[in-house]
């Protein structure tokens, strides 16, 4: 496609193009703001006057509830971390920021847990992407809260007990829409593995992560 | 010391270049450096700066400029290294001397009668022993004006060419283009008003406008309702000469960096206090040509010279005081209204700015002077 | 909806085969008498989804995830069980095919656990592609969901998930038909079916991580590769298995400079879709201790310090007298680097005395697995043309002292585990230049000793036991600061002032091609860059 080009016209009369009328206009403009806002302050009346300054340390600006905040991992019931290492964060991460190394959980009821998470703050872009894939609702930014500022680049590091030291026990119904069932059968006895050795501690209870019903 | 004699002057100017000096135009271009944030924040629906302060004593944030000049002075003093360091060093005063120096020719305030101070005062220093509110009486006047301001371009195109780097040389060129086309128009945009005045000496011209309007006797109007368009010329081309918006394209500090890119610390700071001071003096000529300089019109100098006779104090030294803070109130009113112009105007382009100079404005001014030449030869001759 | 051909036979139409006609989806084609309607209709691009179905393995026909309408028959047939016919008209797509499909599918839902989170299946699951390609709609099921053992022990390398099974017996197949054991077996009824291993056994055979790969879903995991990555973090490069002289065709998955497992590639003439357990952990060695910067007198210096000690102690080694100068070659090593150290040996410095190391024989079966545990031995022994000798001549002239100077290229069972080569008095000479890849008792006893690159970190090929050239990709960087054979041999040669300018390793593969015969049909293959698994689809 070949350059388009507009013809703009130039103010016809002379009035106009001596364009005297139209910087005396802008003039009143800044100056009626100026009054308005010199005046205002001057007297304290600050809510009279247009400007829209916060000053930021002696008042602050209420966050939106949405606001994108500080990570958080939550906790299941019984406090340990709901993350099961899935790596749908670090997959889907833009700036690479999530580190996670996974490990055979040993007690737990679901097998597999991070044994390392960690979140260089000083590389996330606040995008909530990691939010939205969490299959768990185990990474969270709703703490209302910045990355602090620190003197060190490790310092910004965020490692797992951090994390979860903002965490609390997520209110999410855990398994999804079939939930109700694992609970039924959590007290029954379980299938027997037909004569295999099943390492102790192996997760026959409730696996709580979504199920089919949940997609 | 005897009235008149070599020491008399001496001792007579050096306190009037101090008082001017230290006592006016540091100061209030000091304050501008503040005032220009604080008013655009405000036009702007900002706060400004604000926080700077003394211990408790926070003054709506007037000290920023005191905490400036600290800054600047503890900045490093950054010379580049394939720079030309004599006129790189020097290219900064060279930008700021000369608003100084043409501050000698303002007159600011009615001129003491020496040895009369505690004698009734008249109107317009008539009295035997006159010591003038101005540092220098000189016949070429507004000529030096000129002459001298003229050589602030120096210091522009010096500190884009020692510095060694092809941004500043272009900006530069640009200060240097655009201070001497508009220097032109400067100079004709004046010269109605000599003609209305027939003198060249500020205080000679200031004397004449003793009345804010009078059309019995117009020559003793105010210079802007007998030159109007000369006082749009002359406001016009006086803030290209300062390089500010809407014809900052030599500076340009966000977009296009300007001729002191590479200065830092003080000598930055001379190059900012210089523009703030060409603002100063730009606005105390146009206050002396066009708006009577320290005359506030008749009845009002009238009611001046008359409050001292009520009052037990030196007659004289007190008249003298009140016209220099109308003065100064007048002169800082126009100094407000230059930074109002500086925020609420955009930028000329460059190709812009050379025909508005050289196409709109010169033929322009020519024409106002030969307009007011008829004129004026028309009123002698009637 | 978009699906993609999961696997694909090549069935190569052959004159000497009768060929049918069959019309499928409305386009005709024809096939080979014999071949099964799934592969027709996936060669076709009809995507027809299966689990139970594996194309080196017999076909049961249990999942019917595979049903399509063929006109004429009065119900949908399972594709992977029927051959085609002449005449034959099949529609994958009619409604009729596509709801029984989703029907199957929601009934081998029914009980999956859907934790793909923790799953190591994810991504390559063939129940997810297949949901999400045919169904991805809530579940109309919220009935209670029968519990099976999770994390069972099943054997060495194998962890079960009875939860995930959706019992399309693929594994049970694998051991029956590709190892010849049964090892693994159905047990129960109905909703309660599950895998288990037969009675009395383990799954312990040396084909057993076949299973974790034809697994459909993530009921059979391997403990090597568990919770280690996800898979769409992994990338891919073909290369050749180094365990032994089978020359298995693999796939190297590799993420950040490290290999994390290696699965088999189909090659029909090697070792079709199959490896063996032994195989797949070869790759251990690539990241232990590595000899990691060129090591003069025992201390790390720089590549050109090392180069010029090397050359100046292997000069004064041939001035002092050539006939005392041996060198070891390695069967580890690609034709390349051997190509180029036969040039610098006999062509170059005319050497009398050339010796080839490799690892010491194993166990074979007549599947796979080959007693010669090096993957180069056929290309060495083409390449030395008569003129290398055992380890056991090597301890003999040691002994003797008929040799005073050794280059090494390979350290590679140079000191075995048992045999003559434990007996190889090394201090008798008096140096001892070693190219080596490990840290290992030649390395630590050299003079000079310079890093070489192992065979998934550099270019080149291997020739396998029936005589087949094979290409050897660069899957991961070099360790530390080692190079390629053939690079340390050139820049060698030019220190003992021999002119052997290559440049990069298909240059010498060029040049080996001309000269050697058994090379003449070779082929080096376009450059591959690496490709991710997440956009490579599903292994299943």
């Amino acid at each position: 496609m070949a350059v388009g080009v507009k013809v703009v016209n130039r103010p016809g009369s002379l009035g106009q193009q001596a364009y005297l009328p139209a910087i005396a206009e802008g003039l009143g403009v800044t100056f009626r703001h100026f009054v308005k806002n010199f005046f205002g302050n001057v007297t304290g009346q600050r809510k009279k006057t247009d400007i829209a300054t916060i000053e930021y340390p002696e008042e602050k600006k209420a966050y939106p509830e949405r606001n994108r905040g500080l990570h958080r991992l939550m906790l299941r019931d019984d406090g340990q971390v709901r993350c099961v290492a899935c790596m749908m964060c670090p997959t889907v991460c833009p700036a690479h920021c999530i580190t996670i190394v996974p490990e055979e959980a040993p007690d737990g009821r679901i097998e597999k847990r991070p044994m390392i998470f960690e979140i260089d703050e000083l590389r996330c872009v606040v995008c909530g992407l990691c939010v939205e894939a969490c299959p768990c609702d185990a990474i969270r930014m709703d703490t209302l809260d910045h990355a602090k500022p620190t003197y060190r680049r490790g310092d910004a590091i965020l490692d797992k007990e951090e994390l979860m030291s903002r965490g609390v026990r997520s209110t999410a119904v855990q398994g999804g829409v079939g939930a109700f069932w694992r609970e039924q059968v959590a007290g029954q006895p379980q299938t027997p593995a037909s004569g295999e050795v099943v390492p102790a501690g192996a997760p026959h209870g409730p696996t709580p992560l979504r199920d089919h019903g949940h997609k | 010391m005897e009235y008149g004699s070599l020491g008399f002057q001496a001792l007579a100017a050096t306190i009037k270049i101090v008082f001017m000096i230290l006592g006016f135009l540091m100061p209030l271009a000091s304050i501008l450096t503040w005032m220009e944030r604080r008013e655009s924040a405000m036009m702007q629906d900002r706060l400004g700066p604000n926080r700077a302060n003394i211990g408790p004593f926070k003054l709506w944030g007037i000290t920023h400029f005191m905490a400036d000049a600290v800054k600047f002075l503890f900045k490093e003093d950054f010379i580049p290294p394939k720079a030309h360091k004599f006129l790189f060093m020097w290219a900064p005063i060279m930008a700021m001397a000369p608003a100084l120096i043409v501050a000698a020719i303002i007159p600011f305030g009615a001129p003491l009668c020496w040895g009369e101070m505690t004698e009734k005062v008249g109107l317009g220093g008539a009295c035997a022993n006159p010591v003038n509110l101005q540092i220098a009486q000189l016949d070429v006047g507004l000529l030096f004006y000129f002459a001298i301001s003229s050589l602030a371009v120096y210091g522009a195109t010096l500190a884009g060419w020692a510095s060694h780097n092809k941004w500043a040389m272009m900006g530069g060129l640009r200060a240097t283009s655009q201070m001497m086309s508009y220097e032109v128009t400067m100079g004709m945009a004046v010269l109605g008003s000599f003609l209305v005045y027939g003198s060249l000496e500020p205080g000679a011209i200031a004397d004449q406008q003793t009345n804010i309007i009078n059309f019995g006797h117009f020559h003793s109007s105010w210079g802007i309702f007998l030159q109007p368009l000369g006082f749009i010329l002359f406001l016009t081309a006086a803030i290209a000469e300062t390089k500010r918006t809407p014809f900052d394209i030599p500076e340009g500090e966000p977009e296009i960096i300007g001729y002191f890119v590479e200065y830092s610390g003080l000598r930055f700071g001379m190059f900012f206090l210089g523009e703030f001071l060409e603002i100063v003096v730009s606005s105390a000529i146009m206050i002396t040509i066009f708006f009577g300089g320290w005359h506030m019109g008749a009845t009002v100098d009238g009611f001046l010279a008359h409050v001292p006779n009520i009052w037990i104090f030196p007659k004289s030294l007190l008249f003298s005081l009140l016209t220099l803070i109308v003065w100064s109130i007048k002169v800082f009113v126009f100094c407000g209204f230059q930074l109002m112009i500086r925020w609420s105007l955009p930028r000329f382009r460059s190709d812009q700015l050379m025909r508005l100079g050289w196409q709109r404005l010169l033929p322009i001014s020519i024409c106002n002077v030969v307009a007011t030449a008829l004129v004026v030869l028309a009123v002698q001759a009637w | 909806m978009t699906t993609t051909p999961i696997t694909t036979t090549p069935t190569p139409p052959s004159s000497s085969t009768e060929m049918v006609t069959v019309t499928i989806d409305g386009k005709t084609q024809q096939f080979p008498k014999g071949t099964v309607l799934l592969e027709a209709c996936n060669q076709m691009g009809a995507g027809v989804p299966f689990f139970c179905y594996h194309p080196g393995l017999t076909s049961p026909a249990v999942c019917r995830q595979c049903l399509v309408d063929v006109k004429g028959q009065p119900k949908p047939v399972p594709s992977c069980y029927t051959p085609v016919a002449d005449k034959m008209e099949v529609m994958t797509k009619s409604p009729r095919a596509l709801d029984v499909r989703r029907q199957m599918l929601e009934f081998t839902l029914v009980n999956h656990p859907i934790d793909c989170p923790i799953c190591d299946k994810a991504g390559e699951c063939l129940l997810q592609k297949h949901y999400f390609d045919w169904d991805a709609k809530l579940a109309r099921n919220d009935g209670i969901k029968i519990k099976k053992a999770k994390v069972v022990d099943i054997g060495p390398r194998i962890v079960l998930d009875q939860e995930r099974c959706i019992l399309c017996t693929r594994c049970i197949r694998v051991c029956d038909e590709v190892a010849k054991t049964h090892q693994l077996e159905m047990a129960d009824r109905g909703d309660h079916e599950i895998l288990t291993t037969a009675p009395g056994h383990k799954l312990d055979n040396p084909y057993s991580l076949n299973t974790v790969d034809v697994c459909p879903v993530g009921a059979l995991t391997s403990k090597d590769f568990r919770f280690e990555m996800r898979v769409w973090e992994l990338y891919t490069t073909p290369s050749i298995c180094p365990g032994c002289a089978t020359g298995c065709n693999i796939e190297v998955h590799h993420s950040r400079g490290k290999i994390q497992r290696l699965v088999p590639r189909q090659n029909d003439q090697v070792n079709e879709h199959w490896m063996c357990d032994e195989g797949r952990l070869t790759y251990k060695r690539v990241h232990a201790e590595r000899l990691a910067a060129p090591m003069s007198g025992g201390a790390p210096v720089d590549w050109d310090e090392a180069l010029d000690d090397a050359g100046r102690v292997l000069r004064a080694a041939l001035d002092a007298g050539s006939a005392g100068v041996g060198v070891v070659m390695n069967a580890q090593s690609t034709n390349e680097d051997l190509y180029a150290l036969a040039r610098l040996t006999f062509d170059h410095l005319g050497l009398g005395k050339a010796y080839l190391a490799g690892l010491d024989q194993g166990w074979s079966d007549d599947i796979l697995v080959s007693a010669d545990k090096n993957p180069n031995t056929a290309g060495a022994m083409a390449i030395g043309a008569g003129r290398l000798r055992t380890l056991l001549d090597l301890a003999n002239d040691l002994k003797s002292g008929a040799l005073h100077t050794l280059l090494v290229v390979g350290t590679h069972g140079v000191i075995g585990k048992d045999g003559a080569a434990g007996a190889l008095p090394l201090d008798r000479l008096t140096t001892l230049v070693v190219i080596g890849t490990h840290r290992d008792e030649v390395s630590a006893a050299a003079k000079v000793a310079l890093p070489l690159c192992e065979w998934a970190e550099s270019d080149g090929t291997f020739t396998n036991r029936l005589g087949m050239v094979q290409r050897v990709r660069a899957a991961v960087p070099p360790a530390g600061d080692s190079l390629p054979g053939w690079e340390i041999l050139s820049h060698l040669a030019r220190k003992l002032g021999a002119t052997m300018e290559f440049t990069e390793a298909k240059t010498v593969f060029a040049e080996a091609k001309q000269k050697l015969p058994f090379m003449k049909d070779a082929e080096w293959g376009r450059p591959l860059l690496p490709v991710q698994l997440r956009f490579a689809g599903s292994r299943g």
